[in-house]
Order: structure tokens, then C-alpha cells, then sequence
């Protein structure tokens, strides 16, 4: 028997500890509801209470301006016939399969690039300049990105012209469009992916990697059979975030197309929105936001079941 | 007294010196101005309902033509007939100053029953913003009279691209700005008089159509689908000119130009054509203030609050004549801006149904989808029509 699990003696005139009395327990208890309380409260006001509200909204017709009225299962009916909200949905999907390739392609060769860097001032001066786009909001980028795509005053249109190319209408041709929006995402948004990938591409142990080398493995099966593998959950992670946040693109497509041109760029969010706030139905806008929640939460699953594949759980 | 109004910052500031005004003439009556910054009415008029869903009803909102109709017929509005009743003399003053066009539309189209909701107030046509430095250099004499066909408008365009490389007009696809005036002059719009049918297919509306699409194919107009600022690119040089109503004054002050220009009205086909928006000011049904609110009503309607606004700079045009013709408006601005005052007699209502934003998306689609090449005119024009019918 260890000391540590060693019936105590009490010595003479040695009181017994007291015992926690349920009065103790309830305050304690207090404290702790005290303590989260604010992050309840936020969370019921902001999210879990707008979220019942809005399951509410998809069973009613509802214009904001005169009294709801009770639809049952009738908007989700509409959904089923409205060719809009599929072709919404499908340019959503697209967009959001494109955002994951981009991101994590393109983040990853960054993190290695950066991680290569020797100079210390080169490499934050690389992440610096990396992350910097991330922190400008969506309507300043979507304005500056028009102004330098534009056919005819634009910047990229000027550069082209030097070499002989002719710039698309990037906005106004349907089959430019959604690239177009996909590059702009692309360069507001790889900051963050590549923060996440450069971090996780830190925590690989050198000792695998100089083993690896040391057992003669080039720079490609070093990369290939230890480094991605030990970055795998890494890479998860970044794969989940970005396919829920694309998934939930909005601000590109509202500033700089409208959707257009011929609904190429109407994301879902926007589809939903539009419905909502400019057509005012409302309930029909719910049972789009309904749908779009159990999308996102069904994919995010099938990701997870699908990780235990190819994530490397250390 | 909760007065709603669209406004951005700079706006704001210039509505809050207005303000200061009426405070100083009624300490009395607290008003709480509420400034709502949109690029659009469709926008503000979206914004107006949904904080109204969430409970928070002002006494008086300012709506514009986009949003009058749905707003009265939504039941949410006070029939104004006992105010005007009351205050009889001052209506009169101000109905007898302003276009007798505003008086009628007031009620034919801002009303769903025939009675008066709205006092109307400040409103924009579309007139042509001409540099004379890039006509003069060109050697292309702007017309005096301000009248020109789309031949001789286009027939400039193509001496001035020759002479100073500089483009005719920007090609956009904006609803009053970009698509509405090649409409009405030429006998076009995108509803009928009475907003209860499409008439976007007409061969007028594929004809304007083509006419502008002509103008981006042969290089007289900047291909659309992106964004630039016009003004700017007028005082480099490289645009002739730019459309608008009284707004773009504000740049022109800013980059110098007001002495270099000249309001003209739009180049016509079959006749004078411009379309036109107006401000107008309701009381809510529930207003527990409605004496305040007509009180701030008569204030706006006075020719003292319209000098003093239109002195400070407002981007509308006053609905009074008296001060649109006068210095008040006319100084420190581009030669002949009176007439912008002038299109009232020939202007046409923006169409503006109740599922508005709805119907402004699908004319702006159609007209983006021609002028890039995207869609035969007649076809194209012909799909959006197809739709604007289920949207009425």
C-alpha cells in the first residue's frame, strides 16, 4: 500500500476536517453559473435563440410589414421547385470545392516557403505580408478588387494590354465571374489558412525528419511520408473551416456582381438573403438558412468520418 | 420625433446643419434624426422595413419613389387630407411652386387608394454632365439649346475618340442612371404608364439597347462589368462625358470641374426623355407625435429650409422652382443646371412596383447581359420581360 492511500490516524485533540456542507456546494455551483452566465446569455440572444426563431419563421409566410401567417411544410415544398436555389446551391458548392483546393494547396507551399526562409526579418516580413489582406474587411476589398479588374481602367487590364492580351470582363462575363471571385477570395483569405498550416507545419518533430533523411529519403518522400502525415490533423482542421466559411460566402458576390451576371455568382447565402431582405420573404429566406445549417453540419460530418482515413492521430 | 432619412456621412452632416435649423425655430419639438447610409432607395426602403419589423417605427421617414407605393399600401401611413385641410395656404404656396407633374404623380403613383400619403419633396432627373475642355479640343461644338439625336451624340463621340482618344459616356447597367434614359428617349420604358405590365421588349427598348452596345463595340463607351470613378477620369481627359442628377456636383467641386462642364440634357430618338425620382415625407399611423411630425413636414416644404439645403450642397434638386432657378443652387455649379429642373415637365416616374428590388435586379441583369455581349438584345430583353411579368 502507498503512503498517499494510507488511512490517516488522527493524533489526540486532532479535529476532523470539515466536511463540505451542501451550502459550500451551492455557492461554488453560484460561482460557476456566475461565471459562464455571460457566455450563455450570448449565446441563447445571439445564436441558439435566432436560430429557434428562425425555425419558427420557415413554417410562415411572413412580408415584415403585415401580420405572418402559418404555411406548414409549404417553403420547404418551394424549395424542392425552385430552379434558382438549385443553381445557387450548385455555384455554392463549386465555390466552396474551389476555396478548399486553393487554400490548402496554396497554403501549404506557403508554409514551406516561409518555413525554408532563413533571414528572420524575411520570414515575418513573408507572414506579415501573407496575413495583412485577411485583416482588411470584405467591402474595401470587394471595391478595390472592381476598381482593379476593370476592363477598361483597371490595373490588370493596363498590364495585360502591355503584353497583348485583351482583359476579360471579369464580372460581366458569365464564364469569368465565379474564377474572378474565387481568385479574390483567394487573395483576401490565404493569410489565414496559412497561419494555421505554417503553425501545424512547426509542430512535425525534426528528429522524424532528420531520421527520414538520414534512412535516405529525398525532399519529396521526406514531404510525402512524414511531413504531411504528421501536419494531417492540421490540414483537417483547415479543410473544415474553410468549406464552412466558404460554404457561407456572401460579401464578394453582394459588392461586386450582385449574383450576376446571369446568376453566375448568386452564392446560397446571398440567394437567402435576397429572399429575406429584398423580396421580404421571410420564411422562405428561413427555410433556405434551415437547409444550408443541415448542409454544412452534414458535410463537416461526412469530413470527420472520412478523416479517420487519411488524419494521422498522434 | 423619430424622422428616418438615407444619408451617408457627408449627408448626414448637411441634414444635421438643416437639423439645427428647425431646432432653432421649434426648441419645442425634440427631433431625433436618424441618418441611413445606402447606395440605393431599393436598399434604404429594405433597411426602413426591417428595422420597422423589429418594433422600431419612426414618426416621419423620408421614401422615395422606389418605396411610396408599398409603404402606403402596407397600411402604415396617415392620410395627410386633414393636414392639408388645416394648413391650407402653406400647401397651396408649395403646390403652386413645384412641378404640377410631382402634385399629380403624388397620388397616382405614391398612393394605392387614391388618397394623399406623401408631401413630395426634392427629386433627380438625368441630364449629361459635357466637358468642354475634351468638345473644345475635339472641335465639337456642344449644342446650345441642349438639344442632339443619338446620330449627332454618337458622330461626336467618334470625332472625339479620333481627336483625343477620350471615351463618349460610361456604358453602365444602373436602373435610373445607365438604362432609363436611353429608354425614354426613345419613347420606351421598362413598365407601362400604370406599372401593371412589363414593357422591357419593345422594339424602342431593343433599339436603345443596341444603340449603347454599339457605342461599347466601336470603343466610345469603357466596357462595363467593372468600376471606375467617372468624375476622375473626366478631369483627366479620358471621358467626355457622364450622367446624373444633381449628385455628381459634388465631385465636380471637389476635382475642379464645375466651370469646366455643362448640364445638357440626354441625346434623343424620338423625343425628351429622362427618368425621375422624388423624395417624399409620410407620418406613420402610429405616430404618437403627428402634430410634431407635420410640424417638421410644413418646415421642409418651407422655401427657407429648401435655400438653406440647397445652399449647404444637397444632391437633389429642390422641388421648388424658386429656389431651383435660384443662386441658391445655381452658384458653384455646372452652366445650365436649371435644367435639370426642366426634365420634370418630361420625365417619367422611375417604374417602381411593389417587388421593386426584385424587378431593378432583373432590368439591370438583362441590360449588363447585352451591352457585354452575353445575349441578343431581342432575346435577352425579351427573357427579362418574360420575368418582370411574374413579378407584377
Amino acid at each position: 500500500m502507498t503512503a498517499a492511500s494510507a488511512p490517516q490516524v488522527l493524533a489526540a485533540g486532532e479535529q476532523q476536517p470539515a466536511k463540505p456542507t451542501s451550502v459550500h456546494h451551492k455557492r461554488q455551483a453560484l460561482y460557476g453559473y456566475a461565471f459562464i452566465s455571460p457566455a450563455v446569455v450570448l449565446f441563447v440572444a445571439f445564436i441558439a435563440g435566432p436560430m429557434v426563431f428562425a425555425i419558427g419563421l420557415s413554417f410562415v409566410a411572413w412580408d415584415l410589414l403585415t401580420p405572418s401567417q402559418f404555411v406548414g411544410l409549404d417553403n420547404f415544398a418551394r424549395l424542392v421547385n425552385d430552379p434558382l436555389f438549385g443553381k445557387a446551391f450548385g455555384t455554392t458548392f463549386v465555390f466552396a470545392f474551389a476555396s478548399v483546393v486553393t487554400h490548402i494547396v496554396g497554403g501549404l507551399l506557403l508554409a514551406l516557403a516561409a518555413n525554408r526562409v532563413m533571414t528572420r526579418a524575411l520570414s515575418y516580413f513573408l507572414r506579415t505580408a501573407v496575413f495583412f489582406p485577411f485583416l482588411i474587411s470584405w467591402a474595401a476589398v470587394a471595391l478595390l478588387w472592381k476598381y482593379i479588374l476593370d476592363p477598361t481602367f483597371g490595373l490588370v487590364a493596363y498590364y495585360l494590354s502591355k503584353i497583348g492580351i485583351t482583359a476579360p470582363s471579369w464580372f460581366s462575363d458569365p464564364s469569368w465571374s465565379l474564377p474572378a471571385i474565387v481568385g479574390i477570395d483567394f487573395w483576401h483569405t490565404i493569410g489565414f489558412t496559412f497561419v494555421i498550416l505554417l503553425a501545424g507545419l512547426q509542430t512535425v518533430p525534426s528528429t522524424l525528419v532528420e531520421a527520414a533523411r538520414t534512412d535516405g529519403a529525398n525532399t519529396w518522400q521526406v514531404f510525402w511520408h512524414v511531413t504531411l502525415p504528421m501536419m494531417s490533423p492540421t490540414v483537417f482542421f483547415a479543410t473544415v473551416i474553410t468549406f464552412i466559411g466558404a460554404f457561407q460566402i456572401f460579401e464578394p458576390m453582394q459588392i461586386i456582381t450582385g449574383g450576376g451576371p446571369d446568376n453566375s455568382t448568386m452564392s446560397i447565402v446571398m440567394y437567402l438573403y435576397q429572399n429575406g431582405f429584398q423580396s421580404f420573404q421571410v420564411g422562405y429566406a428561413s427555410a433556405i438558412a434551415i437547409v444550408v445549417f443541415a448542409v454544412i453540419m452534414g458535410v463537416t460530418i461526412l469530413q470527420f468520418c472520412f478523416s479517420r482515413r487519411w488524419v494521422h492521430e498522434q | 420625433m423619430k424622422f428616418v432619412y438615407m444619408g451617408d456621412a457627408e449627408q448626414q452632416a448637411q441634414f444635421k446643419q438643416l437639423f439645427a435649423e428647425f431646432n432653432k425655430k421649434h426648441p419645442n419639438i425634440k427631433l431625433e434624426p436618424q441618418g441611413i447610409p445606402s447606395n440605393n432607395w431599393a436598399t434604404f426602403a429594405n433597411t426602413v422595413s426591417t428595422r420597422i419589423a423589429g418594433g422600431q417605427v419612426p414618426d416621419i421617414i423620408q421614401i422615395a419613389t422606389e418605396g411610396q407605393r408599398i409603404f402606403a399600401s402596407k397600411n402604415l401611413l396617415e392620410p395627410l387630407e386633414s393636414y392639408l385641410e388645416k394648413d391650407q395656404d402653406l400647401v397651396d404656396d408649395y403646390f403652386n411652386d413645384i412641378d404640377p407633374n410631382l402634385v399629380k404623380w403624388n397620388t397616382e403613383y405614391a398612393s394605392h387608394d387614391g388618397k394623399t400619403y406623401y408631401i413630395p419633396g426634392g427629386f433627380n432627373t438625368v441630364c449629361l454632365y459635357v466637358s468642354k475642355e475634351i468638345f473644345d479640343r475635339a472641335g465639337v461644338e456642344i449644342p446650345a439649346d441642349g438639344a442632339w439625336t443619338w446620330d449627332q451624340f454618337r458622330a461626336a463621340g467618334e470625332q472625339i475618340k479620333a481627336k483625343t482618344g477620350a471615351f463618349l459616356i460610361p456604358a453602365g447597367s444602373g436602373y435610373f442612371t445607365d438604362v432609363m434614359p436611353w429608354l425614354t428617349t426613345n419613347g420606351a420604358s421598362t413598365l407601362n404608364e400604370g406599372w401593371t405590365q412589363a414593357a422591357f421588349a419593345s422594339p424602342e427598348a431593343i433599339e436603345a439597347a443596341t444603340f449603347v452596345k454599339g457605342l461599347i463595340d466601336d470603343g466610345l463607351a469603357p466596357k462595363p462589368g467593372g468600376q471606375f470613378d467617372a468624375p476622375t477620369q473626366m478631369s483627366k481627359g479620358k471621358l467626355a462625358t457622364l450622367a446624373g442628377g444633381r449628385w455628381p456636383v459634388i465631385d465636380l467641386r471637389r476635382l475642379k470641374l464645375v466651370d469646366k462642364t455643362v448640364v445638357v440634357p440626354w441625346p434623343t430618338n424620338k423625343g425628351n426623355g429622362s427618368p425621375i425620382g422624388w423624395d417624399a415625407w409620410p407620418i406613420t399611423k402610429v405616430s404618437k407625435n403627428k402634430a410634431a411630425a407635420w410640424t417638421f413636414i410644413t418646415f421642409l416644404m418651407s422655401k427657407d429650409a429648401a435655400t438653406y439645403f440647397a445652399r449647404i450642397g444637397g444632391t437633389i434638386v429642390p422641388a421648388r422652382r424658386s429656389v431651383a432657378d435660384s443662386p441658391d443652387f445655381l452658384d458653384n455649379a455646372p452652366e445650365h443646371s436649371e435644367r435639370l429642373s426642366d426634365a420634370a415637365s418630361y420625365a417619367t416616374p422611375i417604374p417602381a412596383p411593389d417587388r421593386g428590388s426584385e424587378t431593378q435586379k432583373v432590368i439591370e441583369e438583362a441590360w449588363l447581359k447585352v451591352l457585354s455581349g452575353n445575349g441578343d438584345p431581342t432575346q435577352t430583353l425579351q427573357e427579362a420581360n418574360a420575368k418582370l411579368g411574374t413579378l407584377l
